[in-house]
């Protein structure tokens, strides 16, 4: 604990922190015993400052207003008087005097019962038994009651909104989560319908025995790209064509002239100018420039 | 046989399960030095006696959350009212408004007379406070005197005396650390 933790306990002990600076407070205070047992010592400080002031006597009919006031708050109830204050506060003689009284009583009301009810038929037949102002609830419990309905009621609406909130929400989730199936069955789909396959071509030929050519072929599309690498230079007037080698057909099907750069490097996406099948053989040969339609040059790279 | 006398923690305890008998004991020991204060604070009888009838009525609905480990019945009263008797000032605009310095002199808490009618043991321990407060050097007890009594922030303290606010802030921080001290019987 600091001296700026120190310095918020003092106020806050005087009722002199607002908003952040009761905050910042109460937040140390989380993980702070010694500074929760300040702020406590400091309350109790300031509090007995109050023992500096006169006492002064409040208006006689002050207590019966706050009870009224708390009767018709909405707040714990008032109880005229509490089963364990009167057992707890007078002990076995005053549980035995409540006792004779309660015999006592009852039997006082079961003859005022029957007085009343007496009183009630005779009455009956001169005028309809009304409730006369004494005897009607008093205000302060309409006050109660009217005041509970309100609270029912908004309490009923603010949840009724919160459930409306929520079914709302619900139902755009059910359709993000239908949208997102959707997506993930075609996209279930396009995978199904690629067949794609990365195969690497060799060469027995000296002087390819360390180029590289790999294909990307997707045999659903009957499409690919090739990549060539460290490969030789062709002669003036050639040129590599890449073949595509199904075994349905009697001859290679030409999949386009390959142009190597400088540095025997090409990239390069392919389509046989032929229909071929899903499962094919790669070749490159070197052919005339420009190509030609069907294979007459040496092939040097072949795969898988 | 008479029943041993309950103190107030008891006293509170009970309200807090709703025992009406020792709400009304509490509200005898309770009410006339609360009120006393609300009187010095607010200046007015009227805004008092409506701070100490909301008071009470907060205090029965609180009382259930008492602690007694925590806090005397005193002080847990004594900060509820306060902090109600603070929240009608800011209402009435009375907290933010500036003051004249001179009201600092008028703030003399602990130069203030016991009153006759006092009971023994409320003077015994006013004796002791006021002993104690007036031990703190001049600055640190008058800034401490006028916040109690006045229910002003510490920006405000500032503005209204031309003091800066860093030292308001520690003249608070350090007189109530002593008063703390001194209460407890500590040199």
């Amino acid at each position: 604990m600091d001296e700026r933790h120190e310095e918020l306990a003092a106020l806050n002990a005087l009722g002199m922190l607002e908003g952040d600076e009761k905050r910042v407070l109460n937040g140390a205070s989380v993980a702070d015993r010694d500074l929760r047992a300040l702020t406590a010592q400091l309350e109790e400080t300031v509090s007995e400052l109050g023992h500096l002031v006169a006492p002064v006597e409040p208006p006689a009919d002050m207590k019966r207003r706050i009870r009224s006031k708390i009767r018709s708050s909405g707040g714990p109830k008032w109880r005229s008087l509490s089963p364990s204050a009167l057992l707890g506060g007078a002990g076995w003689a005053v549980a035995a005097g409540l006792a004779l009284s309660s015999v006592w009583l009852w039997q006082e009301r079961e003859k005022l019962s029957q007085q009343v009810a007496a009183v009630s038929k005779a009455m009956a037949s001169v005028t309809p038994v009304t409730p006369s102002a004494e005897m009607q609830e008093p205000p302060n419990l309409e006050n109660e009651l009217k005041k509970l309905r309100d609270d029912f009621e908004a309490k009923k609406a603010a949840l009724t909104t919160e459930l409306d909130s929520l079914r709302k929400r619900e139902t755009e989730a059910a359709a993000r989560i239908a949208q997102l199936v959707a997506e993930a069955e075609a996209q279930k789909q396009r995978e199904a319908g690629m067949k794609v396959e990365i195969v690497t071509l060799q060469s027995k030929v000296w002087e390819y025995r360390r180029s590289e050519m790999t294909v990307v072929w997707d045999g659903g599309k009957r499409q690919g790209v090739l990549l060539l690498d460290k490969m030789p230079r062709v002669d003036a007037g050639k040129d590599y064509q890449l073949w595509v080698v199904d075994p349905q057909k009697p001859d290679p099907v030409s999949a386009g002239v390959i142009t190597v750069d400088d540095k025997g490097m090409a990239k390069t996406s392919f389509k046989p100018v032929d229909s071929v099948g899903e499962s094919v053989k790669f070749a490159l040969s070197v052919e005339k420039k420009g190509g030609v339609p069907k294979n007459e040059g040496p092939i040097v790279l072949v795969g898988p | 046989m008479s029943q041993p006398e309950l103190s107030e923690e008891d006293l509170l305890q009970r309200v807090g399960r709703r025992d009406t008998r020792a709400f009304d004991q509490l509200y005898d020991a309770l009410a006339p030095r609360l009120y006393g204060l609300l009187r010095q604070m607010l200046h007015d009888e009227r805004e008092a006696e409506e701070v100490l009838q909301d008071g009470f009525v907060q205090l029965w609905e609180r009382a259930s959350g008492y602690d007694a480990t925590r806090s005397k019945a005193y002080t847990w009263a004594v900060m509820i009212f306060r902090n109600k008797a603070i929240d009608r000032m800011r209402m009435l605009g009375r907290r933010n408004r500036l003051v004249e310095s001179a009201a600092l002199e008028q703030v003399t808490l602990s130069a203030q007379a016991p009153a006759a009618d006092d009971e023994a043991q409320a003077n015994e321990r006013g004796a002791v406070v006021r002993k104690a407060l007036t031990d703190l050097p001049k600055e640190q007890r008058q800034l401490i005197e006028f916040a109690f009594l006045k229910g002003l922030t510490h920006h405000v303290i500032a503005d209204s005396l031309g003091i800066p606010l860093g030292t308001v802030k520690t003249n608070i921080r350090r007189g109530l650390l002593r008063l703390r001290d001194l209460l407890k019987g500590g040199d």
